[in-house]
């Protein structure tokens, strides 16, 4: 098992260390860069790991996830914008205290992402997936057509008003981006923690054999609706930094654009580990800028010809490689290096947290 | 081993690669003092993606003839520009902001355009809901300067008006002065309905139509808001009540998406009559359609305060004309994307020969509060900025014609309205809700205007008032 | 031959079958069919490919309901019970196709069948003490089938036999009273076969233990008492010396199926 330790040890010197950097980031990088790259990263890397918790430990992949974000978005900032001269001029403008609001936004999201989750708990695969489809659908049409909360024109100032602890935003971005940060280490720290627990572990198994488990004595339907809840809290988490950092919100951000966004940047990190869902994020965001800036100023009208060409290229590249994403590529390595060093035996695909725990 | 050595090296290759030219990026570059970095945003997606040439030759243009740049390509204005400096400063364009009217991706592109690429100054953006978000933007971000190119909702310079935000045009209501008063006096509309995209300027250009409409006397019977995304529109359609049971419809929708509501109209309701439609500047978007199209000749519509044939026949006019043509082949120069995007650029210029090349408040302070543009005759041709940096603009309402080609629609101007405000005399104001789905309600007013609207013959306006 | 006494003297059903049928669209799979499982009996069901004798399993423990009859475990009626019910009511079972979790280890497997029965499954926090206690039974358990050399292993890597062994740990770590394995011997090696068959005569007298299996020699080695399916019905009942002389099942079945694998 030495190349499981040393590949454990490697695992842990890079996470360290992209936590140093994570840290230090404010001072390394440009204020774009740690704005639009870093922090939109981190926030859409919450959304992925949403997804991600699901598919890798629950065999659930949802589409309702950027539906969840834009759903907590929407809750907070038609809670805490207020009606003021010269300010929003878009939905109910409730104008609660902040602290309040984002609770509320956060704790509406998890009861509809219940509502939501004991609806498709039943439904397996491609059902699933569509069925959580509708879900972003719905909620993309929701707040389309209800113009009293938002319509089509956008939602504004939700970053203006933010409870004390998180401060000003607007013009603080380091400030946005640590707590982001922060977010971020907590949902990956929670959802590493979590599937070692009873609940983790069980939806593990519900992940392979939901019918063994039926038999082994477990509520499939309700493990699958809980897990389905937490992926929803996550989700709103992704939410409402996401809302903080647009500092608006409009019905596109969670349009089929916006999710399938979401399920390439989980493909190309993996859907089989939680931490592809940052890699991929980032992976995304800086193909996404660099087509962006680097289209020869003539070549207009195929801009997004380009980008999604491009976007579309790589990720072929990386599902026909690596079906599991940049992770699973490093997690092949490993296994190619095991064959070569190591006594020939199979080894599993992806070093699951509960094979850590348990060891 | 299985896996083929290549498969696992040259992703990982491709990957170091990458992540060094990404993160080459990532390393700020210096200013320079000696120039002023600017950009435009108009969209490349969507319903208006034909602003993106538009909306750039004007702009090009414009600092073409007031700042000494050069385009790149006559053919192809988006090839960009050379030379060309103001206030003693280079003009160096640094983007051209690429949007799909949605204002996600007009907020993303704002921040490319002025954060990661440094701009100072931005011209544009092109569509309502864009300016929403942009302004929001302008607000929290005192130093960058926006100048909007042809975004007509209301609440950008009306309810937000950051210090930092400009318009040299009108907005929706604006453009759709004396419509209603003309089909209510011409047409004998007393009763219509209106149908519409869901979004800022459709709704911004009804308030207008409900204000000059209401105003005089007429009744509102039915709105009706559909998607922006666009699709099936026979489902809206049914919500209109049946042509004998309304005067006329006002139609607010947009884009590629204009025929298609039409045409799914006829399917409900039969051939359209021309006396029994009008609507706002998205009918010009018929202009190449040769179906539905022919068969509105002589209906009225509103317009940007611009015209396609039969134009002013006025010294400015006639010189905007000249000087605007010179510089790309294949534009029309009358077009309201046009025409705006060469103010908002004309303005920058002249505000940073004021401010000696300086961007920021100094800037903002030194913007032109008035412009003397091709199409305004009020006020010996000076259009005026009000209070909240918003043009007060002539507008002129237009008929649908016959053009050379075969079956295809033109425009021309029959009306003149002159300084026409953003709040209407009162009627809109920053203190009372924006434009939406069902405000302003539908009230008898007097307007400013009302009854005073002058009658353009072949591009001359007569003493004659419409009646 | 061990020849299992018939030990159990108060005659508590721990199953009672009555009338039990499955359909399946048009077919029949399982017909009218009664079954009494007394507390610590243990019984083999026998019978060709396409018996029943799957079905039947699966409409004991819940994976499938009954279209007609009563399914009675424990003295209690549980015909419209979910599995999961029955399962905490201490009835465990193994499954043809082994249906393991290939992505889990076998430790994390065979806790899992532990969690099921003893309570806070939903439980998203780790509770020390309990942990320690559920992994400790979850490793005894494996080291009943022999397996804890391979605790730390995914499921998914494992062989045949490992399956089987995992499959027979996880039935037993649930600690139930009542045990229903289907085809336990099916792909094991002969050595194998001797480990299991060892295992389960060594099984606590307070199990009742329910056998599907093909191997007759184990079957009949092992069981107390014989039920003969075909066609979806139950048409012989005996002891494995019955079995073994009647006519019926040896045209049936012994003539062609005993030893096959």
């Amino acid at each position: 098992m030495t190349v499981d330790r040393t590949k454990l040890a490697t695992e842990r010197v890079i996470g360290v260390a992209a936590l140093v950097v994570a840290v230090l980031a404010p001072t390394l990088f440009s204020a774009f860069w740690l704005n639009s790259i870093l922090t939109q990263a981190l926030i859409l890397g919450i959304g992925a790991a949403s997804l991600i918790f699901l598919s890798a430990y629950g065999g659930m992949i949802s589409l309702a996830q950027t539906g969840l974000m834009g759903i907590a978005g929407y809750a907070l900032a038609n809670m805490v914008t207020q009606r003021v001269p010269g300010g929003e001029t878009k939905g109910l403008l409730l104008g609660w205290d902040p602290t309040v609001g984002l609770v509320a936004a956060i704790l509406l999201t998890v009861g509809i992402g219940l509502v939501f989750g004991a609806v498709a708990s039943r439904s397996y695969g491609i059902y699933f997936l569509m069925l959580t489809l509708t879900y972003t659908v719905i909620a993309f049409l929701f707040v389309g057509s209800v113009t009293l909360i938002g319509g089509f024109s956008p939602v504004a100032g939700v970053d203006t008003y933010t409870p004390g602890f998180i401060g000003d935003i607007v013009t603080d971005r380091e400030r946005l981006y640590y707590i982001t940060l922060i977010t971020a280490v907590f949902v990956y720290l929670l959802v590493r923690y979590l599937v070692r627990t009873p609940f983790g572990v069980s939806l593990q198994g519900i992940r392979d054999e939901p019918v063994r488990m039926a038999s082994l004595g477990y509520n499939v339907a309700l493990h699958r609706t809980i897990a389905f809840g937490i992926g929803a809290f996550i989700a709103a988490l992704a939410g409402v930094l996401s809302a903080w950092w647009f500092g608006q919100l409009s019905p596109t951000t969670m349009g089929l654009d916006a999710t399938i966004q979401m399920l390439v940047i989980a493909v190309i990190g993996g859907l089989r580990r939680i931490e592809g869902a940052w890699l991929g994020a980032i992976a995304f965001l800086m193909i996404n800028n660099e087509i962006t800036n680097r289209i020869p100023s003539s070549g207009l009208p195929v801009i997004g010809g380009t980008f999604n060409t491009v976007i579309g290229f790589i990720f072929l590249a990386i599902v026909i490689v690596s079906p599991d994403g940049l992770m699973g590529l490093w997690d092949r390595m490993w296994d190619a290096l095991r064959r070569r060093g190591g006594p020939p035996h199979a080894e599993p695909e992806g070093g699951e947290p509960a094979a850590v725990a348990s060891s | 081993m299985k896996v083929g050595k290549w498969k696992l090296l040259l992703p990982l290759a491709l990957l170091a690669v990458g992540a060094t030219i990404g993160t080459s990026g990532a390393l700020a570059t210096p200013a320079q003092a000696n120039e002023v970095r600017f950009a435009i945003m108009t969209d490349c997606k969507g319903a208006f993606a034909f602003g993106y040439e538009v909306d750039t030759a004007g702009t090009i243009a414009a600092l073409s003839q007031y700042a000494g740049a050069k385009p790149k390509n006559k053919k192809k204005p988006s090839a960009g520009m050379t030379g060309g400096s103001a206030g003693g400063k280079r003009l160096n364009l640094v983007g051209i902001g690429c949007g799909d009217e949605t204002p996600a991706l007009a907020l993303k592109e704002t921040r490319r355009l002025m954060v990661q690429l440094r701009a100072d100054i931005m011209l544009g953006p092109l569509s309502g809901d864009e300016a929403v978000s942009i302004a929001q933007w302008a607000r929290q971000n005192p130093a960058k300067t926006v100048i909007i190119g042809t975004a007509g909702s209301q609440d950008p310079t009306m309810q937000i008006a950051p210090k930092n935000l400009f318009r040299y045009h009108g907005d929706g209501a604006q453009w759709n002065a004396g419509l209603g008063e003309i089909v209510y006096k011409r047409l004998g509309w007393r009763t219509a309905a209106l149908i519409g995209d869901d979004y800022s300027f459709p709704w911004t250009s009804a308030a207008g139509i409900i204000a000059d409409f209401c105003g005089i006397g007429g009744r509102i019977t039915k709105r009706v808001w559909t998607p922006p995304a666009g699709g099936d529109y026979a489902p809206f359609i049914r919500q209109l009540p049946r042509p004998n049971q309304v005067d006329g419809y006002f139609w607010l929708v947009g884009g590629a998406n204009t025929s298609a509501a039409l045409t799914a109209f006829e399917q409900a309701y039969g051939p359209l009559n021309a006396r029994q439609h009008s609507g706002n500047l998205f009918l010009y978007f018929l202009g190449a359609n040769t179906t539905v199209a022919p068969r509105l000749v002589g209906a009225y519509m509103g317009g940007f305060g611009t015209f396609q044939t039969g134009g002013l026949k006025n010294a400015q006019a006639r010189n905007y004309v000249r000087n605007a043509s010179r510089w790309f082949t294949g534009q029309n120069v009358n077009d309201g994307f046009f025409y705006n995007y060469w103010n908002a650029a004309w303005a920058m210029v002249q505000g940073l020969n004021k401010s000696k090349g300086a961007v920021g408040p100094a800037l903002q302070r030194a913007l032109p509060r008035s412009l003397k543009p091709g199409f305004q005759v009020a006020n010996k041709g000076v259009l005026r900025l009000d209070s909240r940096r918003q043009a007060i603009q002539d507008q002129y309402p237009l008929q649908i014609t016959r053009a050379s080609g075969e079956g295809t629609v033109s425009t021309s101007i029959v009306g003149y309205v002159p300084n026409v405000d953003q709040t209407f005399g009162g009627y809109f104001g920053p203190n009372k809700p924006a434009p939406g789905r069902n405000y302003p309600p539908c009230v008898k007013r007097k307007l400013p205007w009302q009854g005073k609207i002058k009658v353009v013959k072949n591009g001359v306006i007569t003493n004659q008032v419409i009646k | 031959m061990t020849e299992a006494a018939p030990a159990v003297e108060h005659a508590e059903p721990t199953l009672r079958l009555r009338g039990v049928g499955r359909r399946f669209g048009g077919l029949l799979a399982v017909d009218e069919v009664d079954l009494d499982v007394v507390h610590g009996e243990r019984r083999a069901i026998l019978g060709p490919n396409g018996a029943g004798k799957t079905t039947l399993f699966n409409v004991i423990c819940g994976d499938l309901s009954a279209s007609t009859g009563t399914v009675e475990i424990f003295g209690e009626d549980v015909t419209k019970k979910p599995a999961r019910y029955r399962a905490k009511m201490g009835l465990a079972r193994t499954y043809q196709q082994s249906r393991l979790f290939d992505g889990l280890t076998v430790e994390d497997s065979i806790y899992l069948a532990i969690v099921g029965v003893e309570g806070g499954r939903l439980r998203p926090v780790l509770v020390p003490g309990k942990e320690r206690e559920i992994r400790e039974r979850a490793r005894e358990a494996a080291g009943r089938v022999a397996i804890s050399h391979k605790l730390g292993e995914m499921v998914g890597s494992l062989s045949h036999g490992e399956h089987r062994q995992v499959a027979i740990a996880m039935a037993l770590a649930a600690e139930p009273k009542a045990l229903m394995l289907d085809e336990p011997a099916s792909g094991l090696s002969r050595g194998e076969r001797q480990l299991l068959t060892e295992l389960l005569l060594g099984l606590d007298r307070d199990i009742t233990l329910i056998l599907i299996e093909h191997d007759m020699d184990i079957a009949l080695r092992v069981a107390e008492s014989v039920t003969m399916m075909h066609d979806g019905r139950v048409i012989v009942e005996g002891t494995p010396d019955e079995i073994r002389a009647n006519e019926t099942v040896h045209d049936l079945y012994l003539g062609r199926g005993y030893g096959h694998e």
